[in-house]
């Protein structure tokens, strides 16, 4: 008897096994040279295709990069090329603002069409929003501060009209672009088949699965589940249309293997079985160097990449000791050893804080440009400065009084944490190193690692005092950036915001500073903006309510080319940026893939 | 006890592994002490994993005394250093590209295969088809080659006055004697992911490590001995509530227990030595066990009667008349306890739930880090392997050592 009941069990599982196997398309032996594989975007099993939801964790089909969106599957009106700045169009064909920055009116391209063939119109746009608001998705809760309305003039052209304050002036332009670039638009007719069949309530609205989605880009879902996410490409894209791209992407499949973890991915990339990698790896240079792998990135020497963004050590002002000693923040900025987090964490593919001085910009030139250096050049450090950092804490008062050899405030040891996700190991290296130098000036620096769901809940409460110093990045590249990172570091915008993921996660209020950052949006005389720019770098450097550890790629771009070839690279002169083939302008590349031989 | 420990020292397995750990032990103590003192957590290099060797300073070999030697290969082991057999065919394969004939040219005549090179290559051109992995690749060879035919004498210069003056010239018969060289660090088993030199973290770390095994140990053998004792002595209601815990701790495995409780005393409250408590209170239970079947074989002895009807105490007659027939026994579990410890501690660390790192370098966290820095995939063996060569050498030696006794001490194994 027992025998049987095995037997069927296992009769059981193995039909199950196999109807699973066959429930979908088989996508078991995607033919290689018409696939491209990516590792190190998507984590975890796809949850929607829902354009108009949250929490779809579809990172091929629905992501706002930081460097511009992901149009594989859904498109923005605009795309961002980081390496230049331009704003080029994709389903807008042109933009357009008014003398005072009030409204913007955007012509839609005649081609474009959904893959129902049905044209892309400025009732799809109008509907996007309204919905997008009503609903409150990352779209609407994003820009819904600096749009007021968008309003349909005619099939192909409406206009955003933005927010306006009291004085009757645009409260942000510079975010009313960023959501030109960084924002898809979903099909009226579709969102109308979404609200209906969720009777109109927001909640199930954001969690339909979204399976019916209709789409503009030229790729779609073809298969997913817990082992790999797959899209297909749509022969009957739009953008081959000669005013659009005037061709159809290389690969017919895109294709993401759900990895366990960073090392996983790395060895898939080693043996081929990755083409392009979004994943930090260390020493990138030893895949071709010693291993003679045919792996390359976008620079072929140090950094390898373009930094756009700073991983930053925020302190918590919550914590009097660190509110009410700027000296203290300083001095422990100035003491840490930037050299060795860049060439240990980051295996030196950051530059170095002695040739891109710290402020509030990434090292971009165009960013760097943006503010006086000279002005500010005595108030900046390269770091590993003890002797420094002693003397101003000495200064200060901040001494050690009963001779145990950690410095004392009003009496009690100053015994600060540094804190960051457990398994990041790159920001927990530069932790370590931040802990080394607390040891070298006489403050006690322990570093702690919280796993990630305990950490990420603790560092956006504006109220939490667990964490002393503790590690997030700023915003990277988009139309709106310095601007919205700046804002990050000294605006109070976000001050007491309960579940802050937008910005000032250590609570440094400044009203001087503030004042400054609500100017610059609608200042666009370049002298008067390089002045702003320079005077909240002069405030950012004396206050020091943070510090950046290193400047960073906001995405990793290796790209092992076995199999396909003439990727974006930084000699070639095609300035398509570095941005895995598939965010903003870097979609680019997918047109001008080669196979090998 | 002078003869026991006579008999102890005749056994050449325990003499083996006493010398062993003995050797760790003064390595441990005296390392730091006479050879190489300072903070062991101290990041010296910038960057990961140098790899083991002889580091010279360059800056103060140029100022050093030189002397001419003219050794005949000096020029060959130069050439072979910059331009492989991989690259001499590489370089072939380029004029194949360029469609140059080169049915003529002898790969190994390196001369005129360079003259060749300068001719035809140009880091500009983009053979089609090719990737730029390879073009790279060619560009990296060009620059390798072009040092080859690089002048006779090197000139170094010093900046003054917005001018440079030059201050030495190197040639290529130029040597110093390592021993001249103001700065030169013997790194015998390279740096970590941190910089730090792994000799140096890797003796302190072992000091740590035998601590944390010492007292995880001490409080397991403490447990288990006092519960073993009470309940195989006393028996009765006392033995089955001491055996129901000792069970319910017996089938709940002990590392899993050991990840919960670490997990949940959180980061910041992870010392070593809390570490080491946590790894006591879980490995307890087999002492136990073990010590109380060992009394209820002795409870009934006559001497132990004896004892009982001259009215002596509970504790008297368990410390004079049941511990000293089971001394041994204990000793010897407490040299595994110890083992046993450590090793738990490298197997928390690797898991991310040991001590708290920056404060003291334990064997687990040298192996925690060099694996979230990939060593074992990227060759790094010097940051991993003697750890694990370490932790292989205590446990054996304390193995070792309990052999040795066990052989000395239980009647059925002796000679």
């Amino acid at each position: 008897m027992k025998k049987i009941i095995a037997l069927l069990l296992a009769l059981i599982m193995l039909v199950a096994l196999g109807a699973t196997a066959y429930a979908d398309n088989d996508v078991s032996e995607l033919p290689r040279e018409e696939t491209l594989y990516f590792a190190g975007q998507q984590w975890g099993t796809v949850l929607s295709w829902n354009i108009m939801g949250t929490n779809q964790n579809n990172s091929m089909a629905i992501a706002g990069g930081p460097s511009g969106y992901r149009t594989l599957m859904f498109e923005t009106l605009f795309m961002y090329n980081f390496m230049n700045g331009d704003i080029i169009g994709l389903l807008g064909d042109s933009y357009e603002w008014n003398d005072d920055l009030t409204e913007v009116s955007v012509v839609l391209k005649d081609a474009a069409k959904w893959c129902d063939g049905t044209p892309v119109t400025a009732e799809d746009v109008v509907k996007t929003w309204d919905v997008s608001v009503e609903i409150g998705n990352t779209a609407g809760t994003t820009y819904g501060a600096y749009i007021d309305s968008i309003e349909a003039t005619g099939e192909k052209t409406f206009i955003i009209h933005s927010k306006l304050d009291a004085e009757g002036r645009p409260v942000n332009p510079l975010k009313v672009t960023d959501f030109l670039t960084g924002s898809p638009i979903a099909q009226a007719a579709w969102i109308d088949k979404l609200v209906e069949r969720n009777g109109g309530d927001a909640v199930s609205i954001l969690n339909d699965p979204g399976e019916d989605v209709v789409w503009s880009g030229p790729y779609t879902k073809y298969y997913s589940d817990d082992q790999k996410v797959v899209l297909i490409r749509d022969d009957n894209y739009w953008g081959q249309d000669a005013s659009m791209w005037g061709k159809l992407p290389v690969p017919k499949y895109i294709a993401h293997t759900i990895y366990a973890d960073n090392p996983a991915g790395e060895l898939a990339l080693k043996a081929g079985e990755v083409d392009v990698c979004q994943q930090f790896i260390g020493n990138v240079q030893d895949l071709w160097l010693k291993d003679g792998l045919p792996i390359s990135t976008y620079y072929e020497e140090a950094p390898y990449g373009v930094c756009l963004t700073m991983p930053t050590a925020w302190y918590n002002m919550n914590l009097p000791v660190l509110a009410e000693n700027a000296a203290l923040r300083k001095a422990i900025a100035i003491a840490v050893d930037y050299d060795t987090i860049i060439a240990n964490a980051m295996t030196n593919q950051s530059p170095s804080f002695a040739d891109v001085p710290r402020s509030l910009m990434n090292p971009t030139d165009g960013e760097q440009a943006l503010y006086n250096h000279d002005a500010v050049a005595d108030l900046q450090w390269a770091g590993n400065d003890i002797e420094g950092a002693i003397a101003m804490l000495d200064e200060a008062g901040l001494v050690d009084t009963d001779g145990d050899g950690w410095r004392e405030y009003n009496g009690e040891k100053i015994s600060l944490n540094a804190v960051c996700p457990n398994g990041w190991t790159d920001w927990q290296a530069s932790m370590e190193v931040v802990a080394a130098a607390g040891d070298k000036i006489g403050v006690e620096i322990t570093t702690l690692y919280p796993e990630w769901d305990i950490y990420q809940t603790v560092f956006t409460n504006p109220n939490q005092t667990e964490y002393a110093i503790f590690m997030w990045s700023p915003e990277a590249a988009s139309p709106s950036n310095p601007w919205t990172r700046v804002n990050q570091f000294l605006g109070k915008d976000y001050v007491g915001v309960e579940n802050n993921w937008s910005g000032n996660w250590g609570q440094y209020v400044n009203e001087e500073a503030d004042a400054l950052i609500k100017q610059i949006p609608l200042t666009t005389d370049e002298e008067a903006l390089k002045d702003l720019y320079t005077q909240l770098t002069e405030i950012y450097l004396t206050e020091v309510p943070s510090f950046s550890l290193m400047y960073r790629p906001s995405l990793f771009h290796a790209v092992n080319e076995s199999v396909w070839t003439n990727f974006p690279a930084g000699d070639d002169g095609r300035e398509i940026p570095p941005a895995d083939c598939t965010d903003g302008y870097g979609i680019a590349a997918l047109y001008e893939l080669e196979l090998v031989g | 006890m002078k003869n026991t420990l006579r008999q102890v020292f005749h056994s050449s397995k325990f003499l083996v592994g006493f010398i062993i750990f003995a050797l760790i032990l003064l390595t441990v103590w005296l390392y730091p002490l006479l050879i190489n003192p300072g903070n062991p957590l101290e990041m010296i290099g910038v960057g990961t994993f140098a790899k083991p060797g002889t580091y010279v300073s360059l800056y103060d070999a140029v100022n050093t005394r030189t002397e001419t030697l003219r050794l005949p290969d000096a020029d060959d082991k130069r050439v072979a250093y910059l331009l492989s057999d991989a690259d001499r065919v590489a370089m072939i394969e380029w004029f194949g590209i360029m469609d140059i004939d080169v049915s003529e040219l002898d790969a190994t005549d390196t001369d005129a295969l360079l003259d060749l090179w300068f001719e035809n290559y140009d880091p500009a051109i983009k053979p089609k088809g090719m990737t730029q992995a390879r073009r790279n690749f060619f560009k990296r060879l060009d620059k390798s080659i072009r040092q080859i035919r690089s002048a006779d004498t090197l000139k170094v210069m010093h900046p003054e006055e917005d001018e440079l003056v030059e201050r030495s010239s190197i040639t290529k018969t130029d040597y110093v004697n390592v021993g001249d060289v103001a700065n030169v660090k013997l790194l015998p088993l390279g740096t970590d992911n941190f910089g730090r030199d792994v000799l140096k973290e890797l003796v302190s770390a072992t000091g740590t490590s035998i601590v944390i095994g010492l007292i995880a140990g001490v409080v397991a053998t403490l447990i288990g001995l006092t519960l073993g004792l009470l309940a195989g002595y006393v028996g009765g209601l006392v033995d089955d509530v001491i055996m129901f815990i000792t069970n319910i701790f017996t089938v709940i495995p002990s590392f899993v227990l050991l990840i919960l409780i670490s997990y949940s005393i959180g980061q910041e409250q992870r010392g070593a030595s809390v570490v080491a408590l946590v790894i006591g209170f879980t490995s307890w239970t087999w002492t136990a066990r073990s010590v109380r079947s060992q009394v209820i074989s002795l409870r009934n002895r006559d001497h132990v009667n004896l004892s009982k009807l001259s009215g002596h105490s509970l504790v008297r007659i368990i410390v004079t008349d049941i511990l000293p027939y089971i001394a041994s026994y204990v000793v010897m579990a407490f040299i595994l306890q110890v083992s046993s410890g450590i090793l738990s501690e490298a197997q928390l660390s690797l898991l991310g739930l040991g001590p708290k790192t920056t404060v003291t370098p334990t064997l687990g966290l040298m192996m925690n880090w060099a694996m979230l820095y990939s060593a074992h995939t990227n060759g790094s063996w010097w940051a991993y392997f003697p750890v694990i060569l370490t932790i292989t050498l205590i446990s054996f030696s304390l193995n070792l050592m309990n052999t040795g006794l066990d052989q000395v001490f239980n009647p059925t194994l002796r000679d």
